[in-house]
């Protein structure tokens, strides 16, 4: 009896091999990368270029389409009268108010929002035409996206004679 | 005998197979190694991301043609000569480059502004690797990440480039504006 016990207790220690640790750093991994790809993630926004592809049909739009304008200095015009965003200034850092206050365009959202009900009235799809200079800065032209996107309206027409 | 019987059972409940979980948790490490790596090797670094009020989460990236728009180097060296010294590394071999690509291997491509043809093709080459894969045709989204201090032009231009070359749906990439 004395001599069983003796041999059995060494083999049952040899036996375990301590895996947590492992486990321990696979978690930690795992975590990390589930982490660091939500953390640095990009935004999108969707926009369908459906004129610049196109050739433009003879159909006349059952609705005005409205305009965009982006000015080589950034500053955001609708149907050439109403200003709605002031030039790009981008020496503003990103987070403080004011820059913040610049990506705004709440003036160009509520006219696409009205141009969409007018469109909608009549069981047609908005036309918006925006007409970039060549010049404007990439920023100025994801600002008037969004304000797209908020409007709802997923497809705009890109001017391709280019204004400088 | 049967003291015998009664200690192999206890052995048998004591030990615990851990093999399957570690087997499972390699597993998801590999999934998401693989799966980050996906999204992020076309994200070139050298682009300073325009910020969107509105802009909504990438669920996938599947689909994604990937075209990085640059600044000028002066634009860039002055936000970040950080940002500068790599677009000057990575794109050492294309002079003038405006439109940035990574091909099938991971290696960047550069075009410039006279390279409108290439990198239309370059689009066509991709949508159609893609459609041989089976990713249908409105999945297949040109991703535009354009430096926020970019002329407009220039992604006017990669559009245009990826319209010929069959691809209208553009995702413009965006950082949260918060």
């Amino acid at each position: 009896m004395a001599r069983r016990k003796k041999i059995d207790a060494p083999e049952e220690e040899e036996m375990t091999s301590n895996i947590s640790s492992m486990i321990d750093c696979c978690f930690l991994l795992l975590i990390y990368f589930l982490v660091a790809t939500s953390l640095v993630s990009e935004k999108k926004l969707d926009i369908n270029i459906p004129a610049s592809t196109q050739a433009s049909t003879s159909q006349k739009p059952k609705v005005d389409p409205g305009n965009i304008y982006v000015s080589s200095s950034g500053v955001v015009t609708w149907n050439k009268d109403l200003t709605v965003g002031e030039a790009y200034d981008s020496s503003l850092q990103p987070g403080t108010p004011a820059y913040l206050q610049q990506r705004r365009m709440d003036s160009l959202v509520e006219s696409l929002k009205l141009l969409k009900e007018q469109a909608e009235a009549v069981e047609a799809s908005p036309v918006v035409m925006l007409h970039g200079s060549g010049k404007a800065p990439h920023q100025r032209i994801v600002d008037v996206m969004a304000a797209l996107a908020e409007a709802d309206i997923h497809s705009v027409g890109l001017s391709t004679a280019a204004e400088d | 005998m049967a003291k015998k019987n009664a200690r192999s059972q206890e052995e048998v409940k004591s030990e615990m197979d851990m093999s399957p979980m570690i087997d499972c948790c390699f597993l998801l490490l590999m999934f998401f190694i693989v799966n980050a790596a996906q999204i992020t090797v076309s994200k070139d670094p050298s682009v300073n991301m325009p910020n969107a009020v509105s802009a909504s989460e990438m669920k996938d990236a599947n689909g994604c043609i990937v075209v990085n728009v640059f600044a000028d180097p002066e634009v860039m060296g002055a936000k970040s000569a950080k940002a500068l010294e790599k677009f000057n590394k990575t794109y050492a071999a294309y002079p003038g480059t405006i439109w940035g690509v990574a091909d099938g291997s991971q290696n960047s491509i550069g075009y410039n502004s006279s390279q409108a043809q290439q990198l239309s093709d370059f689009i066509t080459k991709q949508r159609e690797a893609m459609e041989a894969k089976g990713v249908k045709g409105e999945q297949i989204r040109l991703y535009l990440r354009g430096d926020a201090d970019a002329p407009w032009s220039r992604s006017a231009g990669a559009i245009q480039a990826a319209a010929a070359a069959g691809v209208t749906n553009i995702v413009f990439g965006t950082l949260p504006a918060k």
